[in-house]
């Protein structure tokens, strides 16, 4: 079992690096060292002119050293099939899990050091935490994280599952308390400990796995990896599980007396497949978050215009659909004005954002005479990109 | 029990209605897997065709669909050429496969929505049509769910319901039985011989004979990519020299060492 878990876990390592280094491409690395200057700029900017010891400073320390434990769950890479080949395995078990959980331990560690390290200069000279306490208190976090996976490799057994939110909360009020209080730490260090013993000893009474639990909580864990990935790079891997989302149905027609059956077909696409919901989505919430950071009219407008190309460059792929379903082939649908149906389906789309943009644009920005001329540009790009580059862009596909 | 009423377009086409394929060859780029095949079907007739796991039936169906090129040949509905007007030819046939096939976005509702817009079926009539159907298949009560969760029974009766709708002059059946229960197996049937007597043509790929023989009496056996005989099972029995007492089923160990020793 434990060479069974190292495969998998040199399989997944792969795996990662793989997305990891799409992620993390040139562009990407670029922008986020600019972030990060600007981010660290500003930092350095406001160390100075804070005052010092105030008095929520030590909590908010507590908090910001808590964040490391909202990431990464226990990794389990335990597989559907499992469920039939790896049944009566459940003695084996802890010696499978025994190199995921600190597998699971890697990525926390790396975000707690991180977090750690950049907070320290705001710690120790404003918090005026001691560094000694200060590093007892990272300690205390990663006991914490420790515990945390404990706690969930201890619900892939029991019939008792414990609440892990509630675990979270506990955590946090402690780190607050360990952060204004130095005593406080101690004191949890020792509670963690005499936790990790009470668990061990609750864990000698089971020894029945719960496998349906623990391929769920894996499949719901690798989706979530998944996810992330996919904001970025095309995820094989990913299962793209339709929602039926009843409450966008008002956006659809009423009555079939004017629907044409790629139109039908594509508005459905559309809401219910999160692939092309969640790109509109993001790309017009992204719209609105680089509006408001530039805070000028014509940045705001041109990046603007830029996330309404991208969105519908993203969106093209729609046209072609449904080519690899028999019955759509089969189905008396013509396909030669398909191009015109997703203009027709993408100008509601499309209109959305424009009104929801320029809402917001009255919102965060200042009211002048070139914003409502910024407004009225933006409606004029997306008509231009949506009659214009598109019906270019799908004749270009020869489908 | 069932009774259709032959549509208007129906009767009006009625008198030059018949399905015509010529000397089709075809398969999968550049081999064969199917060898001159001539089936001609007419109003109110129906025909099965039989044959092993190879034989060409669902290359031949494949064909007929519009979803292979042939290779030689030609296939004609009503006097529209499948290649020259694909839309008028496709409107014409409704196709029942043998692993169902549906859109994930969309409900039930929806499923007969589309088929009716495809179609173009009135709205009103086709929803009355439909509604019978989807009794029949006790799916009446299930018009909001999405049927890519169904059981894989059930997302057959969607495919039978939305082909039954499109009430189509020619119906392309590919084994339709698997799967479903007896009780199904009986409507499904009940559907056949209903559209057969209303004057449609069935065409019917399968290996269930005691099913299909209830509502189908002329076959074809398809064999290594030719017909080897069309007519009723007696006459099928005496072409490969049956004897009485003799399974029907013998046929397929003849037909194996046919194509053995091809």
């Amino acid at each position: 079992m434990r060479e069974l878990a190292q495969k998998r876990l040199r399989k997944n390592l792969q795996q990662s690096l793989k997305y990891l280094v799409l992620v993390f491409n040139d562009f990407f690395i670029l922008a986020l060292i600019f972030l990060f200057g600007a981010l660290m700029f500003w930092y350095a900017q406001s160390m100075k002119k804070m005052p010092t010891g105030l008095w929520f400073y030590r909590p908010l320390v507590g908090v910001i050293i808590w964040l490391p434990l909202i990431s990464g769950k226990l990794v389990t890479l335990l597989e559907p099939a499992d469920l039939h080949f790896l049944l009566p395995q459940d003695k084996q078990m802890r010696d499978y899990l025994k190199p995921m959980l600190n597998y699971s331990l890697i990525v926390p560690t790396i975000i707690l050091v991180l977090i750690a390290g950049i907070l320290f200069p705001f710690a120790t000279l404003k918090a005026e935490i001691s560094p000694v306490a200060y590093v007892v208190l990272a300690v205390v976090v990663l006991l914490a994280k420790v515990l945390q996976l404990k706690l969930e490799e201890y619900n892939l057994y029991s019939s008792h599952k414990l609440s892990l939110p509630l675990l979270s909360l506990l955590l946090l009020l402690g780190l607050i308390c360990s952060a204004t209080w130095t005593i406080c730490s101690y004191i949890a260090v020792i509670l963690i400990l005499g936790a990790f013993f009470m668990l061990a000893q609750k864990q000698k009474n089971v020894a029945l796995f719960d496998w349906q639990y623990a391929v769920n909580q894996e499949q719901g864990r690798k989706n979530r990896v998944y996810s992330a990935f996919s904001m970025f790079t095309d995820v094989k891997e990913k299962k793209i599980s339709i929602k039926r989302r009843k409450y966008l149905d008002f956006l659809l027609p009423k009555s079939l007396a004017k629907e044409k059956p790629n139109r039908f077909l594509y508005r459905r696409s559309l809401l219910r497949n999160p692939e092309y919901l969640n790109l509109l989505v993001r790309m017009t919430a992204f719209a609105i978050l680089i509006s408001w950071l530039v805070q000028n009219w014509l940045w705001a407008f041109g990046l603007s215009c830029l996330v309404i190309f991208l969105t519908v460059y993203q969106l093209l792929p729609l046209v072609s659909e449904f080519d690899d379903n028999v019955m759509y082939r089969i189905y008396p649908i013509e396909r030669e004005k398909r191009g015109q149906d997703l203009v027709a389906v993408l100008k509601l789309a499309l209109g959305l954002q424009w009104l929801i943009i320029s809402l917001f644009w009255l919102i965060i920005l200042p009211i002048n005479l070139q914003l409502a001329e910024a407004i009225i540009g933006l409606l004029i790009f997306s008509i231009i990109i949506l009659w214009l580059y598109l019906p270019i862009k799908i004749k270009k596909r020869k489908i | 029990m069932l009774s259709y009423k032959i549509s208007k377009f129906t009767k009006r086409k009625i008198g030059i209605m018949v399905l015509k394929i010529e000397h089709l060859t075809g398969g999968y780029t550049g081999v064969p897997v199917i060898n001159d095949i001539n089936i001609e079907i007419k109003p109110g007739e129906a025909l099965g065709i039989i044959g092993l796991n190879g034989a060409g039936k669902s290359t031949t169906i494949k064909h007929i669909l519009g979803l292979l090129r042939p290779q030689k040949g030609k296939i004609s509905l009503n006097g529209i050429e499948l290649t020259k007007q694909p839309t008028e030819f496709k409107r014409q046939i409704a196709y029942i496969p043998e692993i169902p096939v549906l859109y994930p976005e969309l409900t039930l509702k929806e499923h007969l929505d589309l088929t009716i817009l495809s179609y173009q079926l009135d709205e009103d009539k086709a929803w009355q049509r439909a509604n019978k159907l989807l009794t029949i298949f006790r799916l009446e009560d299930k018009l909001e769910w999405l049927p890519i969760h169904f059981s894989k029974g059930m997302k057959q009766k969607v495919m039978i319901v939305t082909a039954f709708l499109a009430d189509t002059p020619l119906l392309v059946i590919d084994e339709p039985f698997t799967g479903l229960d007896p009780l199904a197996v009986a409507n499904l049937i009940e559907l056949i011989k209903a559209a057969i007597s209303d004057g449609k043509m069935i065409l019917m790929s399968t290996h269930i004979l005691a099913d299909a023989e209830q509502a189908i009496s002329n076959y074809a056996v398809l064999n290594n990519g030719v017909i080897d005989v069309v007519g009723n099972l007696t006459e099928i029995r005496q072409h490969y020299g049956l004897n009485d007492s003799d399974s029907f089923d013998k046929i397929y160990q003849i037909l194996n060492q046919e194509q053995r020793h091809a």
